[in-house]
């Protein structure tokens, strides 16, 4: 496929990927779809259900409940991934800020994915664990 | 006869070029003509087909054509059983291709769907500029400025059919050694070789299916492991049809399945040897084989398009669409065929919009009324409906619409409401619905479930805000007699239609 | 302690509510008890976070800046989200009157963690629900 070697090396530069070996980063280039979306397009919309796992690779996306942006989110950030873990819908809009590339993933292969790249679950859980930590500020 | 004929289409000044005569650019054209957009319709063929013209090698198509169906051939209906003929608006440009079939197979070859878009344009006598090659874009002003080997073409919209089968081969270390399935001979010419196809996608395992029968052994190698298509519910995947080499694998027969990437490939005497980096924890093998041939896929003919601004992503570098496939970056730049694959739509469950006829065909019919609204005045009816009946008449178009059938979650039936009431909208992407801004209305689709299962989803705007409706699936897809959807949709509807 | 008790103990744990039994009896192998007297720290604000901590008998006061922020009981724990990411730990906890505590080091989840993919998705999963359930907080 065109690219693949360009895309391995973007993922290899983002620490969620950071501790796959190129091989299995081959695989995992293989297994994610590359998207493109413009300036304002929501990528992921509340309320709507079926939606997936993205990884930005370039730009930011503005997340907001209505009007009001709760997070901003840049390259290396994962998102869409608690309406998937919980299986829920998504509780807010996720949308691009200029121009914006993502890797996704459907949501029904996300737990066979993380199951088959494990180092990039515990990733996830780290950084579950240190967003978990700045929204609850200081907790026993 | 055609030969003393003067070609049609001239250099010259156009209000909208269509490039390309596959069924994508000649369903496009055929619909822009019905709409009396004046138009060029260039190729670089010499007759028209396009992919088809050439693949698939073996094996007929994935897309079927049934003789017999529960309904009418020339029925809008037969749509979900005819995925091959292009949508004709005279009975006598309607449901072609089942007339063209030999009988043996609800898949027609390749020569027969050929020969269908070849009957298609000769009974609508659609006009087509053969052998005319559009190398270069550039911009005067608010004009395009196609060179082509005929001379230029300006115009103020383009229409980009020019498909997604440039071959691509990967860099890799021994690269001169390896074949690109575009270049696969007759299949007797393999008899007794041993291959190795890197890739795992359907070309791979078309390949596979077709030249079991003469390879001495095949080796199918790719960095992630294959899915079936009858496991994802989807299009996405191996087709059911090209299952075969995985069952041989099973029993030995010669077959072998690698999850690996490519190291190299190098001479050995006569034959080759490919290196190979397991992805799965297995070992690292070196492979010998006759044949090194690459499935590794295609990539869209943009030509300078990027260079004039069209953005492109992905591994086949496709263009960046609206849900009205035009050009995200790149206004009165269009799209149609199987490039309209840049635009996924929602891909709700993964699942997204078709590269395929069955449903281009309707994105390309689509594409010409949106086309001849926003820049020709031409606004299609917009025919009222009785309160009473909106209900059934989603329920209807749930059950029997082949253009909600033919891609999942991605084309809808749109009823809007204004101070007199409701009206049918049409079909409308449902991206465009979605995000839009318009009307309260209600769309109807249909989605796969994560499970994989079909049911009718309605989604409701009200002052903008979109509502998501799914209704239950049934057992036979019989939305319009069930009750329960009946009752549900009614329900979700009650501030539309009180 | 037995080992029984030692997994109703972490069952009381916010991070492993939900955990199936017997991901619960294989941490409880890994986790020790350790015994306190009065006034000794059980962990200083600073240091690198090395574990969690559950008061089994006794009880602890938490110390931040002087000021005594909270008193733990039996069944409540400390340190849970240092078990995963070893953070300094933001106040001190000291004994009141004896004390027993349940430890498990974070070096040993990790262990448990490597060869147990599925813990790593159950963790994962509670972690992503408390964060939904605090953002939802957060957005009034």
């Amino acid at each position: 496929m065109a690219g693949t070697e360009e895309m391995i090396d973007e993922l290899s530069g983002l620490a969620l990927f950071a501790d796959l070996a190129r091989p299995e980063l081959a695989g995992v280039v293989h297994t994610l779809d590359e998207e493109w979306y413009p300036d304002g397009q929501r990528i992921l919309r509340e309320g709507l259900s079926g939606t997936g796992f993205y990884v930005l690779l370039e730009g930011e996306v503005s997340v907001r409940l209505g009007e009001q942006e709760v997070a901003r989110l840049r390259r290396g950030a994962y998102f869409g991934e608690a309406a998937i873990l919980l299986g829920e819908l998504p509780g807010a809009d996720v949308v691009a800020v200029g121009r914006v590339r993502v890797v996704n993933l459907a949501g029904p292969a996300l737990k066979d994915f993380l199951m088959r790249h494990p180092n990039v679950m515990f990733r996830i859980l780290q950084e579950q664990t240190r967003r978990l930590r700045g929204a609850i500020q200081w907790r026993r | 006869m055609e030969a003393l004929t003067e070609r049609p289409f001239p250099p010259g000044d156009y209000p909208l070029v269509v490039v390309g005569s596959g069924p994508g650019g000649l369903q496009a054209s055929y619909s822009l003509r019905r709409l009396g957009i004046d138009h060029a319709l260039i190729t670089a063929d010499d007759s028209p087909g396009g992919m088809f013209r050439r693949f698939p090698f073996f094996q007929r198509l994935l897309s079927w054509t049934k003789p017999y169906a529960p309904v009418p051939r020339d029925s809008r209906a037969y749509g979900r059983y005819d995925w091959n003929s292009l949508i004709g608006e005279e009975p006598a440009h309607r449901s072609i291709q089942p007339e063209l079939m030999d009988g043996t197979s609800e898949f027609p070859s390749r020569p027969e769907m050929e020969a269908q878009l070849a009957e298609f344009v000769r009974r609508t006598a659609l006009p087509i500029r053969y052998g005319c090659r559009w190398e270069a874009t550039r911009r005067d002003g608010d004009r395009f400025v196609l060179q082509t080997s005929d001379g230029e073409y300006r115009c103020g919209l383009v229409v980009f059919a020019v498909g997604v089968a440039e071959p691509f081969t990967p860099e890799m270390a021994g690269r001169e050694h390896v074949v690109h399935y575009v270049d696969t001979r007759d299949a007797a010419s393999y008899a007794g070789k041993r291959l190795f196809i890197i890739g795992k996608q359907n070309s791979g395992f078309e390949l596979a299916s077709g030249l079991l029968h003469w390879a001495s052994r095949i080796v199918l190698a790719s960095p992630r492991p294959a899915k079936l298509s009858v496991e994802t519910n989807s299009l996405a995947g191996i087709r059911a049809r090209y299952v075969q080499p995985i069952e041989d694998r099973f029993m030995g027969g010669g077959v072998f399945i690698l999850n690996a990437a490519i190291e190299g490939v190098e001479r050995d005497g006569d034959a080759f040897r490919v290196r190979t980096r397991a992805t799965d924890g297995g070992a690292d093998l070196a492979v010998e084989a006759d044949e090194v041939i690459a499935a590794t896929g295609f990539v869209a003919p943009l030509r300078d398009l990027p260079a004039l601004g069209v953005a492109t992503f992905g591994q086949s570098r496709l263009p960046a669409q609206t849900p009205y496939w035009e050009s995200a970056t790149v206004p009165g730049i269009y799209f149609a065929g199987t490039i309209n694959m840049g635009a996924p739509g929602l891909k709700k469950n993964g699942v997204g919009g078709t590269g395929a006829v069955q449903g281009t065909r309707y994105n390309a019919q689509l594409l010409a009324r949106e086309i001849a609204e926003r820049h020709f005045g031409i606004v299609a009816p917009r025919p009222r409906l009785a309160p009473a009946d909106v209900v059934d008449y989603l329920l209807e178009e749930a059950t029997d619409a082949p253009e909600l059938w033919n891609q999942k979650g991605y084309l809808s039936r749109a009823v809007l409401f204004d101070g007199d009431g409701p009206y049918d909208e049409g079909i409308v992407p449902v991206q465009a619905f979605v995000d839009g801004s318009g009307a309260d209305g209600v769309a109807m689709t249909l989605e796969g479930d994560a499970e994989g299962v079909v049911r009718p989803v309605a989604y409701v705007r009200r002052r903008g805000a979109i509502s998501e409706l799914s209704l239950d699936p049934d057992p036979l897809n019989e939305f319009r007699a069930s009750a329960d959807a009946r009752a549900h949709l009614t329900a979700g509807l009650t501030e539309l239609l009180p | 302690m037995t080992s029984a008790q030692k997994a109703a103990s972490l069952a009381r744990v916010g991070l492993f509510a939900g955990l199936p039994p017997a991901s619960l009896d294989a941490l409880a192998e890994l986790a020790g008890e350790v015994a306190f007297e009065d006034g000794d720290p059980i962990v200083i604000q600073g240091q690198v976070g090395t574990g969690l901590f559950v008061v089994v008998s006794g009880a602890a006061r938490v110390v931040h800046g002087g000021q005594e922020l909270a008193r733990l009981g039996p069944g409540e724990f400390l340190g849970e989200l240092a078990v995963i990411d070893r953070q300094p730990r933001m106040a001190s906890a000291f004994a009141m009157g004896p004390t027993t505590c349940l430890a498990l080091a974070s070096w040993d989840l990790f262990r448990r963690l490597d060869a147990d993919p599925d813990l790593v998705h159950s963790l994962l999963r509670g972690l992503t629900a408390r964060l939904r359930h605090l953002s939802e907080h957060h957005s009034h």
